[in-house]
């Protein structure tokens, strides 16, 4: 396989004190700050509801509560700022082209009838000319293994294939972040796998929502511990996942290759 | 080999075969031509006849319950005559299109269309539409499988209404919220509302 | 409810196409003003939506089964315009396909299930809202209501079509028009049944998915649980509004307009049986406004010439018939809609108790 670029740069991410919640709900973020490094690989890990999603969604300017002009929004502006820039109505779609998003489902992300056009759309947006997008196309299914793929209907691809042609249509922008919400969920071994081997070479930022521990061992530099809102802890991958305390307190396991070390 | 003809020639083509098949009047010695020239598209488009004869079995019902309102309501051999016409004709024009449908993949139809300047926002939406139409199929299946899978004796004929609706409400929940994941996923790829197209390369299909 | 190719005449068909094309038209033209927000992804969905739910069978007899048709259903949750591209999608969809419906008469169908079933539902919704209020149960029984009434408003459309389509020496139109109406009222009842337990489930369940968008409110307070927090995201309200913009003003005109096809509507459902059998009257008008060519297209030649004169059996009978059917049906459907209403708030705890088991 030939090593395509999928990247221009890596880029720093910096959250700080992000709270959120919706409008008349509760608080889904409380008081949240912390910084990705350009090229690190954050592992997010928390149970279910513990607002993973929220958080990651903030990071492409998802939730547009946190630029002004809209009404109702509760938390304050700017609170997450890529490379210097501050994430807000401005500015987002710089942002969104810096921060390349993975959906949960594939179902979701994949909206158009042939993989060539889904991955075509990120490009097109940007305003590229025609052959600088087939070129963009190209590389990127290269670079998920799945060169070509363009003619086949996203309706008959297995999940892994959807996932990579995801991956595929996020790479096409060349973004400097990646935000990936479960990417493992669902996946049979040799998918994963897979999926791992394609992150491991991204050269840009990473933040990883998952529920598979073991995959954040193998994969993440550092580990954010969310729970209820709120950034319970954060450190090296195996100092947080290691601790059988903390993660019991939060309703997570020791993931078995660290239990096998100790 | 009529599979290979451009999309716009099936198109028009099917478009003149409809129009002649409504147009000549039943009794009229050229509706056999037109016959033979429908059946003459099917054989070269190497359709097995045994299909088009599966799908008039389904299509034929629907059409006679309209058709024979007519004889009901009108008297003696008038009735029947307009039966006989809006048989053939309907029989004829559905042949067509089962012709076109099989001669023209949805995606050359939709590529067609968008080189006829239809408004760009309706193709987008179609392309979308026709995208997540499987999407819902597999998940309206798999509830339709999970209500029978606990579905212990035959409901009442109340009870299969009122479940049925309930499979649609719920189907219609779902596929809102999709919708507005799709949104996020559009908005995170730097949509902006305005569709842009490129012709692609094109997988040829038998 | 499909009309095939070569029921109606090719002037007809061209003389619907013609209004269902501007009537399309316009709906886009209206949904491109709110373009770059979630309309498309949401139309989309909707078209997607009434499509599968078009499958959901409804048994009535032993090999006998009705279905959804959808119209009411998705202007109901998207608003009149993109309810009416979703439905003409759904139906040249199903013409390409699975060849369901004909392609010349694409355009009185698009002009019977989406324009009749979104324009008018909507308007007809709006129009009882106005006596009941916009509360839950006000959207539940205008849009069983709607449902009803804009099946049996296609169903006249088409009988008229079908007496431009062939000449009144081929066709008595009253005694079919007997027929169509007696039929419709009933798939009508269907209609109103399936659409309005829909959109109570899911206004049980969700009432934020429909209540601002029907009523162009403003969401709720608070929202009440887990799945409605992500509803209630800022970043859809402002959209709802462009999507169905209603204001005071399209409110009173809707109002005006729904009252004018609710007096249409009656008459046509009670009058024309009486109208009808005297079909010269339209003939002429016809002739007057210089179309009388609707005569003379789509006649089968020759061997007619002796049937002029048809024995009616019983003169009344078909008046009788219509009115019976009409009123019958109407009624039905009112004592569907005060069911439906009466039982939403009680329904709401054994709706949420169901949904959580499936």
């Amino acid at each position: 396989m030939t090593e395509a670029k999928i990247s221009s740069e890596s880029s720093t991410v910096r959250v700080e004190r992000l709270s959120f919640r919706y409008p008349g709900g509760p608080d889904v973020l409380t008081d949240i700050s912390f910084t990705i490094a350009p090229g690190e690989i954050i592992g997010l890990v928390g149970p279910s509801g513990a607002g993973k999603s929220t958080l990651l969604q903030h990071l492409n300017g998802l939730l547009p509560s946190q630029l002004p002009n809209e009404v109702g929004h509760v938390s304050n502006v700017s609170h997450v700022v890529i490379d210097n820039l501050p994430v807000a109505r401005q500015t987002i779609a710089e942002v969104r082209r810096r921060v390349g998003f993975l959906f949960q489902d594939p179902d979701d992300q994949l909206f158009c009838p042939t993989v060539f056009e889904d991955v075509a759309f990120g490009p097109l947006n940007l305003g590229l000319s025609e052959d600088e997008a087939r070129q963009r196309v190209r590389d990127s299914l290269t670079s998920v293994g799945l060169a070509g793929y363009e003619p086949r209907s996203t309706l008959r691809l297995s999940l892994g294939e959807r996932k990579r042609v995801c991956l595929a249509g996020v790479f096409a922008c060349q973004p400097s972040v990646l935000a990936l919400d479960e990417p493992f969920s669902s996946l049979d071994p040799r998918a994963r796998r897979t999926l791992i081997g394609i992150l491991k070479k991204f050269p840009g930022s990473q933040i990883i929502a998952t529920h598979d521990l073991d995959v954040v061992v193998d994969l993440c530099h550092r580990v954010l511990l969310l729970d209820a809102g709120q950034l319970r802890a954060a450190g090296p991958t195996a100092d947080i996942l290691g601790n059988a305390a903390l993660m019991e307190r939060h309703g997570l396991e020791v993931p078995w290759r660290l239990r096998r070390e100790n | 080999m009529c599979h290979r003809w451009p999309p716009l020639a099936k198109l028009l083509s099917a478009i003149a075969m409809i129009l002649a098949a409504t147009c000549v009047p039943v009794a009229h010695p050229l509706i056999g031509i037109v016959t033979c020239g429908i059946f003459f598209a099917h054989t070269l488009a190497r359709i097995p006849l045994a299909y088009v004869a599966r799908r008039l079995l389904f299509f034929w019902p629907p059409l006679f319950l309209m058709a024979i309102s007519l004889p009901l309501s009108q008297a003696g051999q008038k009735g029947w005559l307009l039966f006989v016409t809006i048989v053939v004709r309907g029989t004829l024009s559905f042949s067509t299109a089962l012709w076109l449908v099989n001669v023209m993949p949805f995606d050359q139809l939709l590529a067609t269309l968008r080189r006829l300047r239809i408004p760009d926002v309706l193709l987008a939406i179609l392309s979308l539409m026709y995208r997540f139409l499987f999407v819902l199929w597999d998940e309206l299946d798999r509830m339709r499988t999970a209500r029978a899978a606990r579905l212990f004796r035959k409901p009442s004929l109340w009870a299969t209404w009122r479940s049925a609706a309930h499979l649609v409400g719920r189907l219609l929940i779902r596929a809102l919220d999709r919708a507005d994941r799709i949104h996020g996923a559009m908005l995170a790829r730097g949509w902006d509302g305005r569709s842009r197209w490129i012709e692609q390369p094109r997988e040829d299909r038998p | 409810m499909h009309i095939q190719d070569g029921v109606l005449s090719p002037v007809v068909c061209a003389a619907t196409g013609a209004i269902a094309l501007g009537a399309v038209s316009y709906s886009v033209r209206r949904l491109k003003q709110s373009v770059g927000d979630r309309t498309i992804p949401l139309t989309g969905m909707m078209a997607a939506l009434v499509f599968a739910g078009q499958m959901v069978n409804f048994p009535i007899g032993a090999p006998v089964s009705g279905h959804l048709l959808g119209g009411v259903l998705a202007a109901t949750v998207v608003g009149p315009w993109a309810g009416c591209v979703a439905m003409t999608l759904v139906l040249f969809v199903q013409w390409a396909l699975f060849s369901d419906g004909g392609l010349f008469s694409l355009g009185a169908n698009v002009l019977h299930m989406a324009v009749i079933g979104s324009w008018g539902g909507h308007a007809v919704r709006l129009f009882v809202q106005c006596f009941i209020g916009d509360s839950r149960k006000g959207i539940v029984i205008g849009s069983v209501i709607a449902a009803w009434v804009s099946v049996m408003a296609a169903a006249t459309l088409l009988c008229l079509e079908f007496r431009l389509s062939w000449s009144p020496s081929e066709i008595d139109v009253s005694k079919f028009f007997t027929l169509m109406v007696s039929f419709h009222s009933l798939i009508g009842l269907g209609e109103a049944l399936i659409t309005g337990v829909a959109i109570s489930f899911v206004i049980n369940q969700r009432p934020e998915l429909i209540e601002w968008r029907a009523e162009g409110r403003q969401p709720p307070d608070g929202p009440r649980n887990s799945q409605e927090v992500r509803r209630l995201t800022p970043a859809s309200s402002p959209n709802i509004d462009r999507v169905n913009p209603v204001n005071t003003t399209t409110v009173a005109i809707t109002r005006t307009l729904a009252a004018g096809l609710i007096i249409a509507l009656a008459i046509a459902a009670f009058l024309s049986p009486f109208a009808s059998s005297s079909a010269d009257g339209l003939e002429a008008a016809l002739g007057q406004l210089g179309i009388s060519e609707f005569n003379l297209t789509g006649r089968v030649p020759g061997m007619l010439k002796d049937y002029d004169k048809v024995p009616v059996p019983i003169a009344a009978w078909q008046t009788l018939a219509v009115s019976i059917a009409g009123i019958g049906g109407t009624l039905a459907v009112f004592v569907l809609a005060w069911l439906l209403g009466r039982a939403m708030p009680a329904a709401t705890q054994a709706l949420n108790s169901e949904a959580a088991g499936e």
